[in-house]
């Protein structure tokens, strides 16, 4: 795959996608939109005392496990199956372009979007914790890199994860279904299933929880929050989370490159 | 010598225990309108989408300007622009983006060819305009500027002429007759008939997903009296083999 002429075709998956409104007001409100909502609620509960470090572990959870990882999803889904609902998959297999290019230029694409909104999202966090630190020690740097690196991981695997399913099944109903469903219901019930032990590090939020750089909520260093928002994260080795999540992007990624290559267009 | 344009050999699709296309063997001479006759059903669209590989063959080969699709897919398809049953767009995109998109795939010749080719297909004024705002006429008018990104050797038209109204239709012949003009080749799928007798030079007749006849328009008519009494006697004859 040359780089210098696959540029252009990521270019305009962004374009499909920046243009389809109704998918991106959603996935704005999904991010940038429920961070402000938090954290002015938080903001009123609290007469301006968001406890500094504590407003990052929120907005991080925030960003990666919940709206904002719904907007990536979102974003990932209606990529993964643009063209093919449009009909315009056939126009492109027609020019020549090889079926796993043209899987493949979906996943940057979408990630690029899903990025810039929950790194936006999670903008909002660090303004609040900064602004609203109150007698808590405003956060270090460090720790705001560190936290907004684990938001943007987590956006390129669920981001790289529904694009894979969506151009698996096709359907983009489908895979927001499985995917949030998955990610929120399923895993809400897997994390207290405590009898299935390290069964439990296989699932995707459990083992970006893993890498979470916050505490365990019940156990959390900073109480400055009203709202525990749950960051799935349990006593895990960091090579066995990495490898997890790894698994999470790439199998459903092959999956949906494969499906691409062999369906008629 | 100049090879023909599209050359097939034995060519079949079968879905499951359905056979689309049948051991269908044609070729088509470059540089004119060609058109491919059938009933709905017959298997033109079937046998277009191998063409431009959508499908896969079950048997067979297609070669494009000498060269074998399979081989050379990239190649060949770089050269031939279609416009497979009704062209399709990015519905929220305007016409040039929907353009944009197709030349991002075609490379960076074919992003300087959008112009150009909203321009030959009257489309410049609009070109910013949603493709959701488009009439059918224009829809097809935009399918051919897609086409014209590839600077094509071979454009594939499949029942271009459906949908649209009579000054939609002139407009088509017109443009059917330029490229020819420029010495490209156009493959016209249709079921009218004299639409085919009017824009083509020659053409094939598949009934069944085989091949029932193939000729120059004036041979096909022969003494047929026109190209659809033809049309019918050949392939209801046909019916009684398959």
């Amino acid at each position: 795959m040359n780089q210098a002429s696959v540029r252009p075709m990521i270019a305009a998956d962004i374009l499909k996608l920046r243009r389809h409104r109704a998918t991106m007001t959603t996935a704005v409100l999904l991010s940038v939109g429920m961070a402000l909502v938090y954290f002015a609620f938080i903001e009123a509960r609290h007469h301006g005392n968001l406890a500094g470090p504590q407003a990052l572990s929120d907005g991080a959870a925030l960003m990666g496990i919940y709206f904002g990882a719904f907007a990536a999803i979102l974003i990932g889904a209606e990529a993964g199956t643009a063209d093919l609902a449009s009909g315009v998959f056939r126009d492109l297999v027609a020019t020549g372009r090889s079926r796993t290019t043209l899987f493949l230029v979906r996943i940057p694409a979408a990630i690029a979007l899903a990025l810039t909104l929950t790194l936006s999202g999670f903008a909002v966090a660090v303004a609040a914790a900064y602004a609203g630190h109150g007698a808590a020690p405003a956060p270090t740097a460090g720790l705001v890199l560190e936290y907004a690196a684990w938001v943007a991981l987590s956006t390129v695997v669920q981001a790289t994860l529904a694009v894979g399913i969506a151009s698996l099944t096709g359907s983009r109903p489908v895979t927001l279904v499985a995917v949030i469903g998955w990610n929120t219901i399923a895993t809400g019930i897997l994390y207290l299933a405590s009898f299935l032990g390290p069964l439990r590090d296989l699932v995707l939020l459990i083992a970006l929880g893993g890498l979470f750089p916050g505490q365990q909520v019940g156990t959390r260093a900073h109480p400055g929050s009203s709202i525990a928002l749950n960051n799935f994260k349990l006593p895990m080795p960091v090579t066995a989370a990495v490898l997890v999540i790894l698994a999470w992007a790439v199998i459903p990624a092959i999956l949906g490159a494969w499906r691409t290559r062999t369906q008629d267009a | 010598m100049t090879p023909p344009i599209i050359e097939t050999l034995g060519l079949t699709k079968r879905f499951g225990a359905r056979t689309a296309v049948r051991d269908l063997s044609l070729t088509v001479p470059a540089g004119c309108a060609f058109g491919f006759l059938g009933h709905n059903g017959a298997g033109k669209t079937t046998f277009i989408r191998m063409l431009v590989s959508l499908t896969r063959p079950s048997a067979g080969t297609i070669n494009v300007a000498g060269q074998s699709l399979s081989a050379h897919r990239e190649q060949v398809l770089a050269h031939v622009g279609a416009i497979i049953e009704e062209p399709r767009f990015h519905r929220h995109l305007t016409g040039r983006e929907n353009l944009q998109v197709i030349a991002a795939a075609r490379g960076s010749q074919a992003r300087r060819r959008i112009e150009p080719a909203l321009e030959r297909c009257g489309l410049s004024t609009r070109g910013n305009d949603r493709v959701g705002t488009y009439s059918q006429g224009m829809r097809q008018r935009l399918g051919i500027a897609r086409c014209l990104l590839a600077d094509p050797k071979l454009v594939i038209l499949d029942e271009p002429m459906n949908g649209l109204d009579p000054s939609g239709i002139l407009e088509l012949r017109a443009l059917i007759a330029g490229l020819v003009a420029e010495g490209r080749t156009v493959f016209v799928s249709s079921h009218l008939l004299t639409e085919i007798e009017k824009t083509c030079h020659a053409a094939a007749v598949i009934h069944q997903g085989r091949l029932v006849a193939v000729g120059s328009i004036t041979d096909l008519i022969g003494d047929a009296g026109s190209l659809e009494n033809r049309f019918l006697g050949l392939t209801s004859r046909a019916g009684d083999y398959a």
